[in-house]
Protein backbone atom coordinates (compact mmCIF):
# COMPACT_ATOMS: atom_id res chain seq x y z
CA UNK A 1 0.00 0.00 0.00
CA UNK A 2 1.67 3.37 -0.90
CA UNK A 3 2.73 5.54 2.12
CA UNK A 4 0.85 8.64 3.20
CA UNK A 5 3.70 10.58 1.34
CA UNK A 6 3.22 9.14 -1.74
CA UNK A 7 -0.78 9.60 -1.45
CA UNK A 8 -0.07 13.06 -1.18
CA UNK A 9 2.05 13.54 -3.80
CA UNK A 10 -0.33 12.57 -6.10
CA UNK A 11 -2.99 14.57 -5.18
CA UNK A 12 -0.47 17.70 -5.15
CA UNK A 13 -0.05 17.01 -8.74
CA UNK A 14 -3.34 15.94 -9.87
CA UNK A 15 -5.04 19.23 -7.73
CA UNK A 16 -2.67 21.98 -6.69
CA UNK A 17 -0.84 24.40 -9.40
CA UNK A 18 0.75 27.74 -9.56
CA UNK A 19 0.71 30.10 -12.18
CA UNK A 20 -1.71 26.93 -14.27
CA UNK A 21 1.10 24.68 -13.79
CA UNK A 22 0.75 21.50 -11.36
CA UNK A 23 3.34 21.57 -8.51
CA UNK A 24 5.09 19.04 -7.31
CA UNK A 25 6.09 17.92 -3.64
CA UNK A 26 8.46 20.15 -2.26
CA UNK A 27 11.92 18.77 -1.10
CA UNK A 28 12.01 20.39 2.15
CA UNK A 29 8.53 18.59 3.45
CA UNK A 30 8.58 21.29 6.11
CA UNK A 31 7.62 24.04 3.86
CA UNK A 32 4.49 25.53 4.14
CA UNK A 33 2.32 25.31 0.60
CA UNK A 34 1.51 28.68 1.35
CA UNK A 35 5.07 30.13 1.02
CA UNK A 36 5.35 28.05 -2.63
CA UNK A 37 2.55 30.15 -3.57
CA UNK A 38 -0.37 27.72 -3.64
CA UNK A 39 -3.42 29.90 -2.65
CA UNK A 40 -5.68 30.15 0.25
CA UNK A 41 -8.36 29.19 -1.69
CA UNK A 42 -6.90 26.15 -3.65
CA UNK A 43 -5.50 25.02 -0.56
CA UNK A 44 -9.02 25.47 0.99
CA UNK A 45 -9.92 22.94 -1.80
CA UNK A 46 -7.79 20.66 -1.67
CA UNK A 47 -8.30 20.19 2.40
CA UNK A 48 -11.76 19.21 1.46
CA UNK A 49 -9.69 16.67 -1.46
CA UNK A 50 -7.70 14.90 1.41
CA UNK A 51 -10.59 14.65 3.67
CA UNK A 52 -12.30 12.67 1.07
CA UNK A 53 -9.07 10.82 0.06
CA UNK A 54 -8.14 9.87 3.33
CA UNK A 55 -11.82 9.85 5.17
CA UNK A 56 -10.31 12.23 7.99
CA UNK A 57 -12.25 15.50 9.19
CA UNK A 58 -10.42 18.45 9.08
CA UNK A 59 -11.51 21.30 12.20
CA UNK A 60 -10.86 24.56 11.23
CA UNK A 61 -7.70 25.07 14.10
CA UNK A 62 -6.22 21.91 12.35
CA UNK A 63 -6.09 23.67 9.10
CA UNK A 64 -4.92 26.51 10.57
CA UNK A 65 -2.32 24.80 12.42
CA UNK A 66 -1.04 22.38 9.68
CA UNK A 67 1.53 24.54 7.75
CA UNK A 68 3.57 22.29 5.61
CA UNK A 69 3.35 18.73 4.05
CA UNK A 70 5.02 16.98 7.12
CA UNK A 71 2.48 18.35 9.42
CA UNK A 72 0.00 17.48 7.02
CA UNK A 73 1.04 14.00 6.73
CA UNK A 74 1.58 13.78 10.54
CA UNK A 75 -1.81 14.19 10.98
CA UNK A 76 -3.11 12.11 8.49
CA UNK A 77 -0.68 9.10 10.14
CA UNK A 78 -2.14 10.06 13.59
CA UNK A 79 -5.49 10.40 12.49
CA UNK A 80 -5.52 6.86 10.69
CA UNK A 81 -3.31 5.30 13.64
CA UNK B 1 -2.37 61.47 -10.10
CA UNK B 2 -0.98 62.33 -6.49
CA UNK B 3 1.74 59.86 -5.52
CA UNK B 4 0.83 59.97 -1.76
CA UNK B 5 2.50 56.89 -0.83
CA UNK B 6 5.35 57.08 -3.11
CA UNK B 7 6.97 60.92 -1.99
CA UNK B 8 9.99 58.96 -0.55
CA UNK B 9 11.17 56.33 -2.22
CA UNK B 10 14.53 54.90 -2.57
CA UNK B 11 16.59 56.91 -5.17
CA UNK B 12 17.68 53.55 -6.63
CA UNK B 13 14.07 52.96 -8.09
CA UNK B 14 13.55 53.97 -11.30
CA UNK B 15 9.79 54.03 -11.48
CA UNK B 16 6.97 52.80 -9.10
CA UNK B 17 5.32 49.84 -9.72
CA UNK B 18 2.34 50.24 -6.96
CA UNK B 19 -0.21 53.29 -7.58
CA UNK B 20 -2.60 54.65 -5.58
CA UNK B 21 -5.93 52.97 -6.03
CA UNK B 22 -8.94 53.53 -3.87
CA UNK B 23 -9.44 55.24 -0.58
CA UNK B 24 -11.94 53.67 1.89
CA UNK B 25 -12.61 55.39 4.75
CA UNK B 26 -9.46 56.44 6.83
CA UNK B 27 -7.42 53.54 4.71
CA UNK B 28 -5.26 53.90 1.61
CA UNK B 29 -5.49 51.25 -1.22
CA UNK B 30 -2.28 50.68 -3.69
CA UNK B 31 -2.34 48.33 -6.79
CA UNK B 32 1.01 46.68 -7.33
CA UNK B 33 1.23 46.08 -10.64
CA UNK B 34 3.08 42.36 -10.61
CA UNK B 35 3.68 41.68 -14.10
CA UNK B 36 6.95 39.93 -15.16
CA UNK B 37 9.22 42.38 -15.15
CA UNK B 38 13.36 41.25 -14.46
CA UNK B 39 14.56 45.19 -13.61
CA UNK B 40 11.70 45.99 -11.18
CA UNK B 41 12.44 42.33 -9.55
CA UNK B 42 15.95 43.42 -9.38
CA UNK B 43 15.22 46.56 -8.16
CA UNK B 44 12.98 45.28 -5.29
CA UNK B 45 15.48 42.77 -4.24
CA UNK B 46 17.90 44.95 -3.22
CA UNK B 47 15.30 46.76 -0.58
CA UNK B 48 14.62 43.60 0.85
CA UNK B 49 16.30 42.72 4.04
CA UNK B 50 18.62 39.22 4.25
CA UNK B 51 15.56 37.82 5.91
CA UNK B 52 13.24 38.62 3.14
CA UNK B 53 15.88 37.82 0.61
CA UNK B 54 16.23 34.19 2.25
CA UNK B 55 12.57 33.43 2.09
CA UNK B 56 12.57 34.65 -1.93
CA UNK B 57 15.00 32.27 -2.45
CA UNK B 58 13.01 29.57 -0.65
CA UNK B 59 10.08 30.37 -2.83
CA UNK B 60 10.28 26.94 -5.84
CA UNK B 61 8.33 29.00 -8.58
CA UNK B 62 8.92 32.55 -10.73
CA UNK B 63 5.54 33.39 -9.99
CA UNK B 64 5.11 33.60 -5.90
CA UNK B 65 9.16 34.23 -5.63
CA UNK B 66 8.31 37.46 -8.04
CA UNK B 67 5.26 38.58 -6.45
CA UNK B 68 6.52 38.55 -3.03
CA UNK B 69 9.52 40.87 -4.10
CA UNK B 70 7.50 43.15 -5.25
CA UNK B 71 4.62 43.54 -3.15
CA UNK B 72 7.07 43.55 -0.12
CA UNK B 73 9.86 46.13 -2.22
CA UNK B 74 6.14 48.24 -2.45
CA UNK B 75 4.97 47.89 1.42
CA UNK B 76 8.88 49.07 2.67
CA UNK B 77 8.58 51.93 0.42
CA UNK B 78 5.29 52.58 1.75
CA UNK B 79 5.79 51.75 5.60
CA UNK B 80 8.89 54.05 5.57
CA UNK B 81 7.07 57.12 3.69
CA UNK B 82 3.97 57.36 6.13
CA UNK B 83 6.65 55.85 9.53
CA UNK B 84 9.20 58.56 8.47
CA UNK B 85 12.15 55.79 9.15
CA UNK B 86 14.62 54.38 6.57
CA UNK B 87 14.33 51.34 5.37
CA UNK B 88 17.20 49.56 7.18
CA UNK B 89 15.34 50.77 10.19
CA UNK B 90 12.37 49.07 9.09
CA UNK B 91 11.67 44.71 10.20
CA UNK B 92 8.29 42.42 9.93
CA UNK B 93 7.25 40.49 12.57
CA UNK B 94 4.10 37.86 12.84
CA UNK B 95 1.44 36.90 15.06
CA UNK B 96 1.41 33.59 16.47
CA UNK B 97 -1.40 33.25 13.47
CA UNK B 98 0.83 34.76 11.17
CA UNK B 99 -0.26 37.85 10.84
CA UNK B 100 2.25 40.50 9.99
CA UNK B 101 2.97 43.63 11.49
CA UNK B 102 5.76 46.39 11.17
CA UNK B 103 9.00 47.24 13.74
CA UNK B 104 10.96 50.33 13.67
CA UNK B 105 14.19 49.94 15.74
CA UNK B 106 12.65 47.26 17.56
CA UNK B 107 9.43 48.30 18.82
CA UNK B 108 5.53 47.64 16.89
CA UNK B 109 5.22 50.41 14.20
CA UNK B 110 2.02 52.90 14.61
CA UNK B 111 0.46 51.24 11.49
CA UNK B 112 -2.18 48.88 10.24
CA UNK B 113 -1.61 46.76 6.90
CA UNK B 114 -2.59 44.22 5.02
CA UNK B 115 -1.68 42.89 1.76
CA UNK B 116 -2.76 40.47 -1.19
CA UNK B 117 -1.74 39.51 -4.51
CA UNK B 118 -2.95 36.91 -7.04
CA UNK B 119 -1.64 36.68 -10.41
CA UNK B 120 -0.58 40.17 -11.89
CA UNK B 121 -2.10 41.60 -9.60
CA UNK B 122 -0.94 42.99 -5.54
CA UNK B 123 -3.19 45.32 -3.03
CA UNK B 124 -1.53 46.90 -0.38
CA UNK B 125 -3.84 48.90 1.95
CA UNK B 126 -3.00 50.82 5.41
CA UNK B 127 -4.26 53.11 8.04
CA UNK B 128 -3.31 54.97 11.35
CA UNK B 129 -5.11 52.44 13.42
CA UNK B 130 -7.93 49.83 13.27
CA UNK B 131 -7.64 45.96 12.23
CA UNK B 132 -7.34 45.52 8.25
CA UNK B 133 -7.57 43.28 5.54
CA UNK B 134 -7.56 43.01 2.18
CA UNK B 135 -7.86 40.38 -0.10
CA UNK B 136 -7.38 40.05 -4.55
CA UNK B 137 -8.29 36.96 -6.68
CA UNK B 138 -8.12 36.79 -10.28
CA UNK B 139 -11.12 35.30 -11.06
CA UNK B 140 -9.97 31.61 -12.20
CA UNK B 141 -12.50 28.87 -12.22
CA UNK B 142 -11.71 26.46 -9.20
CA UNK B 143 -11.88 22.79 -10.01
CA UNK B 144 -14.79 21.98 -7.59
CA UNK B 145 -16.80 25.60 -7.46
CA UNK B 146 -19.80 23.59 -5.91
CA UNK B 147 -17.39 21.84 -3.27
CA UNK B 148 -15.74 25.05 -2.07
CA UNK B 149 -18.78 26.80 -2.07
CA UNK B 150 -20.31 24.14 0.42
CA UNK B 151 -16.85 24.53 2.68
CA UNK B 152 -16.76 27.91 2.97
CA UNK B 153 -20.23 29.70 2.52
CA UNK B 154 -23.32 29.85 4.92
CA UNK B 155 -26.77 29.01 4.04
CA UNK B 156 -28.28 32.02 2.65
CA UNK B 157 -25.30 32.63 1.14
CA UNK B 158 -25.44 29.51 -0.79
CA UNK B 159 -29.14 29.55 -1.77
CA UNK B 160 -28.30 33.28 -3.19
CA UNK B 161 -25.44 31.34 -5.54
CA UNK B 162 -28.27 28.75 -6.35
CA UNK B 163 -29.93 31.27 -7.69
CA UNK B 164 -26.92 32.30 -10.39
CA UNK B 165 -25.72 30.55 -13.26
CA UNK B 166 -22.21 30.45 -15.44
CA UNK B 167 -19.65 33.36 -15.25
CA UNK B 168 -22.06 35.38 -13.18
CA UNK B 169 -22.37 32.56 -10.46
CA UNK B 170 -18.10 32.33 -11.07
CA UNK B 171 -18.34 36.04 -10.26
CA UNK B 172 -20.36 35.94 -7.29
CA UNK B 173 -18.27 33.37 -5.71
CA UNK B 174 -15.35 35.66 -6.11
CA UNK B 175 -16.97 38.44 -4.70
CA UNK B 176 -18.60 36.61 -1.45
CA UNK B 177 -14.65 34.70 -1.05
CA UNK B 178 -12.80 38.24 -1.21
CA UNK B 179 -15.15 39.65 1.39
CA UNK B 180 -14.91 37.15 4.10
CA UNK B 181 -11.12 36.09 3.03
CA UNK B 182 -10.61 40.25 3.85
CA UNK B 183 -12.74 39.85 7.22
CA UNK B 184 -10.74 36.52 8.32
CA UNK B 185 -7.55 38.29 7.49
CA UNK B 186 -8.53 41.42 9.29
CA UNK B 187 -9.14 39.85 12.59
CA UNK B 188 -5.85 38.48 11.81
CA UNK B 189 -6.68 34.20 12.91
CA UNK B 190 -6.28 32.98 9.68
CA UNK B 191 -8.06 29.74 8.47
CA UNK B 192 -8.64 28.92 12.29
CA UNK B 193 -11.85 30.87 11.42
CA UNK B 194 -13.89 28.95 9.84
CA UNK B 195 -15.54 30.79 7.10
CA UNK B 196 -19.21 29.16 6.81
CA UNK B 197 -20.28 30.52 10.34
CA UNK B 198 -20.59 33.98 9.63
CA UNK B 199 -22.65 35.63 6.11
CA UNK B 200 -21.51 38.63 4.74
CA UNK B 201 -24.17 41.23 5.30
CA UNK B 202 -27.21 40.83 2.72
CA UNK B 203 -26.84 44.28 0.75
CA UNK B 204 -23.49 42.82 -0.40
CA UNK B 205 -24.91 39.86 -1.40
CA UNK B 206 -27.39 41.44 -3.33
CA UNK B 207 -24.56 43.95 -5.51
CA UNK B 208 -24.18 47.22 -2.78
CA UNK B 209 -20.40 47.87 -3.12
CA UNK B 210 -19.99 49.00 1.31
CA UNK B 211 -21.66 47.59 4.10
CA UNK B 212 -21.14 47.49 8.15
CA UNK B 213 -20.24 44.15 9.15
CA UNK B 214 -20.39 42.52 13.37
CA UNK B 215 -18.98 38.97 13.88
CA UNK B 216 -21.92 36.91 15.46
CA UNK B 217 -19.00 35.93 18.29
CA UNK B 218 -18.25 39.91 19.03
CA UNK B 219 -20.98 42.23 18.28
CA UNK B 220 -19.59 44.91 19.74
CA UNK B 221 -16.79 45.79 16.85
CA UNK B 222 -17.64 46.75 13.86
CA UNK B 223 -16.01 46.46 10.93
CA UNK B 224 -16.66 48.26 7.41
CA UNK B 225 -16.46 46.36 4.29
CA UNK B 226 -15.89 47.31 0.74
CA UNK B 227 -15.59 45.38 -2.57
CA UNK B 228 -13.01 46.85 -4.75
CA UNK B 229 -13.46 44.59 -7.99
CA UNK B 230 -13.26 45.49 -11.67
CA UNK B 231 -12.98 43.80 -14.65
CA UNK B 232 -9.82 42.28 -14.05
CA UNK B 233 -10.52 40.98 -10.63
CA UNK B 234 -12.18 40.59 -7.52
CA UNK B 235 -11.34 42.47 -4.39
CA UNK B 236 -12.72 43.30 -0.89
CA UNK B 237 -11.01 45.19 2.33
CA UNK B 238 -12.68 44.97 5.95
CA UNK B 239 -11.33 47.92 8.10
CA UNK B 240 -12.17 47.51 11.89
CA UNK B 241 -14.03 51.14 12.96
CA UNK B 242 -13.53 52.70 16.13
CA UNK B 243 -16.08 52.32 19.09
CA UNK B 244 -17.18 56.22 18.26
CA UNK B 245 -17.01 56.45 15.02
CA UNK B 246 -20.26 56.82 12.92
Amino acid sequence: MASTAERLRELIAENLEVDGQPIELPDDLNASLLEAGVSSMDLVAFARVVSQEFNVAFSPEDCANINSVQGLIEHLDSSAG
Amino acid sequence: MPMEASRHIPSFIAECWWHPFRKVGHATVLHVDLTAHAAREAEALAWLDEEERARWQRYQYDGPRRRFALCRAALRAVLCDRLGCRNEQLAFSASDHGKPYAVVQGKPAPVSFNVSHSGAHGLIAFAAAGRLGVDVEERRAPCDLDGLISSVLGPDEQAELALARGCHKLRLFFNFWTIKEALIKALGLGLSLDMSQFEIPSAMRQGKATSIFRFPQMPTVRWRLEDLGNEHFAAAIAHELAPDSN
